[in-house]
């Protein structure tokens, strides 16, 4: 049933439908929103689940690896400043092979202090083993949830759903949320491999030697690289009961184009609409639209973008010393091909800033009009300030 | 389409137990379980166990607070009212908010206890060496009831009617009830000691009780006031203000109408002052000093005031003229002029200045002393040992006496008798049973900290004897685990109805401010097993018992991080170096 939902209460109705029995969250805006509904569930006995309260994110993911490893289904939620504090046990919860998942809503880091949206804080968390899907709307925060628990439950890794600060938490929109009964179709209730037996003790994560310790690591590799299949496995499986699909990448029109942007997150929402007007002046441009990060899926990357001249990465979000982070990914994605279109990196966006279709454009005049990439980003948008 | 798992993840777990891999090896800190000295045990003269009376009490468990009192103190009753608690003034809770009611506390659970029938302390093998105490007063019963403990059998001569000496004889019944201070003595007499009252011990007949007896104790404290010393002063013009408190206690009126003065800045002063009032006279306190000055407890001079007692400061008696119904005093103004060596300001006369004064009643309680030359102790000399609180003296043609009371104290009251019944006690046994080398070791291994107190319990070797004598300090609490909480406030008559009767001043609190009292305590420096160490210890190397001596520590797993020593609240965990 279509319900118009805010971006967190997209996140929260899925939580509920998921059967999720363990939730620890601190809260922090602006996620806040997602664990106050969950909270509420749980304080009401609308979902059957344990809601601990913490003193910190570090303890937040901490005490979910705990009732993780004793064989229930967990979910958190965080932003920003909570999601570095968590940084310790996002590796420990990846090393351990743990399926939790997390709703991470993208907001700056300080300082300053800034609570609007900015990819900064997921992407620093790139490589601490959780997958990253980014999303673009309502409907795709909730289908991505109900999938990261099928997927993180299948490969035993755990996921990250990344939605955009106020773009997407505090944004109302229509959301088809299934039944119950539709949910648990595609949702099996959570069968772990190993968990906490009382009768038959074993330590999780004891020492590993260095004689282990790389095969233990090797085999996270393995199963974090399975996940470009089994992603396509659970969105086949999702189709088939509701009807819908989104791809680890999304191309649009990249067979045919000179130039392809290349987005992720809400700023694709206004690339499609600057798409229709450069079709309309004759213009061959393509999108493509990355929802999977981690892994990164380099060889789908590699296809989509092959044909074009060149390509302008759009970042919302910036590593200082590097540029923007997906362009990084795009340039080493593509490093190997033989031929291989010009790579372009705009930084826009960041703290919240609005990237509107006539930025875009000028991103894109600026693409048109240049053959040599500088090394770095370009910063789009900025305004002169009188120091 | 269903996808099962096809394989089982390669997640490190082990079928071992973490128990082989011994942390405690990287451990150069080792945190060890060491109770400690509360300030304000060592600040009680007689010793009591305060923060383990108030443990107990906390967890409703009064006939063990109450025992715990009766083994360092038979008068709990009598403290819990006349004691001007040293305790409070030391206790680290000032620092927080506000000090524990240690004395409110104590009477407390006399009151609660001593009707409930419960018994305290077990009688134990009687001793061959029977012994004689001179003077009932709370010196002679202390020592009576400890040398009970201990096994000897006592008897006590008294003088006067009734045992009980000043806290029968003397100090006013609007303090201490007649019936609390009964069933003390009768819980004393209980213990097996054989009070024998109107039986005055001449010097002859102290004599003989050191041939019967194999020691004898003298507590006979102060019989009456000193003079003045004044021109013209006999019995009539300035009377004793001890023997007007001791004829009220006898249940007579004696004659106060009028305008009475009284000189003196000590309890004594106060108390005829106060008992003045009671009987519709009028009094006025001379004192030669000031206020701040007065020997006399500063909340009974307050009652006093409150009551209508007049103090003049600053002056003194100088000369007394005419005599009969309405004499006349002649006073002289002083002022203070530097310091004294005890840190009080120097008095000297302010000029010439006199102030003459038309009374109907002078009193002077400015001092006192022994009824008999021979109730003091002797001057050092070969066979005499002198002691902070008794004198022992071994000469020959005859058994040990053991002087004791306000005869030997520097301080005179209830709580420092207490104190010289118990160290005359130890020092006789310790005499009896080691010899007389023995004596200052074993006095001294029995200290509370640092300070004179002395513990019967670590005496008798009981757990207390193991503690360390570090005294607490507000530092070495860690207050982040207390709430600061107001004690609660002392019920007592107001200020009209004490003018009116000899009631009792102060009334108890119930059992539940009780408790809520006692949970206020820090006790410091002892383990209440709050559990601190065992939630915090990371791990999980503090092992708990049922009982408080089985808690210890796993030292093959302590990595001696410090954080239980650290998370204790009441500093009962030391880190020390390895091997210490």
């Amino acid at each position: 049933m279509k319900q118009v939902l805010e971006g967190n209460s997209a996140v929260a109705e899925a939580v509920r439908l998921a059967r999720v029995q363990v939730i620890s969250a601190y809260p922090i805006t602006p996620q806040s929103h997602i664990v106050e509904v969950l909270s509420d569930y749980c304080a009401t006995g609308k979902m059957d689940a344990r809601y601990l309260r913490v003193e910190s994110e570090h303890s937040c993911l901490a005490s979910l690896v705990g009732a993780a490893c004793a064989g229930v289904r967990t979910f958190t939620a965080t932003s920003s400043a909570g999601l570095a504090y968590m940084h310790e046990m996002l590796h420990w919860t990846a090393g351990s092979r743990l399926p939790i998942v997390m709703a991470e809503v993208n907001r700056a880091l300080g300082a300053p202090w800034n609570i609007w949206s900015d990819q900064t804080d997921s992407l620093s968390q790139r490589d601490t083993g959780w997958m990253q899907f980014y999303c673009e709307d309502g409907q795709e925060v909730f289908d991505t949830v109900l999938q990261a628990f099928r997927l993180a439950e299948w490969v035993n890794l755990p996921v990250m759903v990344v939605t955009e600060g106020f773009l997407l938490s505090h944004t109302y929109e229509p959301v088809d949320v299934p039944d119950q009964e539709e949910v648990d179709r595609f949702l099996p209730p959570y069968n772990p491999a190993f968990k906490v037996d009382t009768k038959n003790p074993f330590t999780f994560n004891s020492i590993a030697a260095p004689s282990i310790y790389m095969e233990i690591r090797h085999d996270n590799a393995v199963a974090m690289d399975q996940v470009l299949e089994r992603f396509d496995d659970v969105e086949k499986e999702f189709e088939v009961i509701f009807n819908r699909r989104y791809g680890a990448l999304e191309a649009v029109n990249c067979d045919d184009a000179d130039i392809i942007l290349v987005t992720s997150g809400t700023i694709t929402s206004t690339a499609r609409l600057l798409l229709d007007d450069l079709w309309a002046k004759g213009e061959k441009v393509g999108l493509l639209k990355v929802k999977m990060f981690r892994p990164f899926p380099v060889e789908s990357i590699c296809r989509a973008l092959k044909t074009a001249r060149k390509v302008a990465v759009i970042d919302r979000n910036f590593s200082s010393g590097a540029g923007g982070i997906f362009l990084q990914e795009v340039r080493a994605a593509l490093c190997n091909m033989q031929e291989r279109p010009l790579v372009f990196g705009y930084v826009v966006g960041l703290g919240g800033r609005d990237v509107t279709t006539a930025l875009l454009n000028d991103i894109y005049e600026k693409t048109k009009d240049s053959n040599v990439p500088p090394d770095k980003s370009i910063w789009m948008g900025l305004r002169e300030v009188k120091t | 389409m269903k996808v099962e798992m096809t394989q089982k993840p390669f997640v490190a777990i082990t079928y071992e137990t973490t128990e082989s891999n011994k942390t405690g090896s990287w451990r150069f800190l080792k945190p060890r379980y060491q109770d400690k000295t509360s300030p304000c045990s060592a600040g009680c003269p007689a010793g009591e166990d305060v923060g383990m009376i108030e443990m107990l009490a906390r967890q409703g468990l009064f006939e063990e607070a109450w025992e715990t009192i009766l083994r360092e103190n038979p008068l709990p009753g009598v403290c819990g009212r006349v004691c001007f608690h040293p305790c409070k003034a030391v206790c680290n809770r000032k620092d927080f908010d506000s000090p524990i009611a240690i004395h409110t506390l104590e009477r407390f659970l006399a009151d609660a206890v001593a009707g409930s029938g419960f018994t305290a302390l077990k009688k134990v093998p009687q001793k061959n060496r029977k012994i004689a105490v001179i003077g009932a007063g709370p010196a002679g019963l202390s020592a009576a009831w400890f040398l009970s403990m201990l096994g000897y059998p006592c008897d006590i001569f008294e003088a006067l009617p009734e045992a009980g000496g000043i806290l029968r004889w003397g100090i006013p019944e609007y303090r201490l009830p007649l019936a609390v201070l009964r069933s003390e003595i009768a819980r004393i007499e209980r213990m097996g000691v054989r009070i024998i009252p109107n039986r005055a011990v001449t010097f002859h007949t102290f004599d003989e009780l050191r041939k019967s007896y194999s020691a004898v104790f003298i507590g006979c404290g102060h019989a009456h006031g000193t003079k003045l010393g004044l021109t013209g002063e006999n019995p009539e013009t300035v009377r004793d203000g001890l023997e007007f408190l001791r004829e009220m206690r006898k249940g007579k009126s004696p004659l106060c109408d009028g305008l009475s003065v009284v000189i003196g800045g000590g309890n004594t002063a106060v108390d005829v002052a106060r008992t003045i009032i009671r009987l519709g006279g009028t009094a006025v306190i001379l004192y030669r000093r000031r206020r701040q000055d007065m020997p006399a407890s500063g909340d009974e001079i307050a009652s006093a005031l409150e009551e209508g007692v007049v103090l003049e400061e600053l002056i003194a008696p100088w000369a007394l003229e005419g005599s009969g119904s309405r004499t006349v005093l002649l006073l002289r103004k002083m002022k203070i002029e530097g310091e004294d060596k005890d840190g009080r300001g120097r008095i000297v006369f302010d000029g010439e200045k006199t102030v003459k004064k038309v009374v109907d009643h002078i009193f002077a309680a400015t001092g006192a002393e022994a009824a008999e030359p021979w109730h003091s102790p002797p001057l050092p000399q070969r066979g005499v040992m002198g002691f902070s609180h008794c004198v022992l003296c071994l000469e020959d043609g005859g058994s040990p006496v053991i002087y004791g009371g306000d005869l030997t104290n520097e301080a005179k009251n209830v709580a420092q008798a207490i104190a010289s019944g118990k160290q005359a006690t130890m020092v006789v046994d310790t005499y009896f049973e080691r010899g007389a080398d023995e004596i200052k070791p074993r006095l001294e291994a029995c200290r509370v900290g640092n300070g004179q107190a002395l513990s019967m319990e670590a005496y008798l070797e009981g757990p207390r004897g193991g503690r360390s004598s570090h005294i607490v300090q507000y530092g070495e609490i860690n207050t982040d685990y207390f709430r600061s909480e107001e004690g609660p406030a002392q019920p007592r008559l107001s200020a009209e109805e004490r003018r009116r009767s000899f009631k009792e001043v102060e009334s108890g609190i119930s059992a539940d401010a009780a408790a809520r009292e006692a949970s206020r305590c820090f006790n410091c420096g002892l383990c209440d097993q709050c559990d601190n160490c065992y939630v915090f210890c990371p791990d999980a190397a503090v092992i708990r018992g049922r009982h408080m001596e089985d808690r210890h520590i796993n030292y093959d797993y302590c990595k001696g991080c410090g954080v239980c020593a650290e998370e204790c609240p009441r500093n009962a965990v030391i880190m020390g170096e390895e091997g210490l």
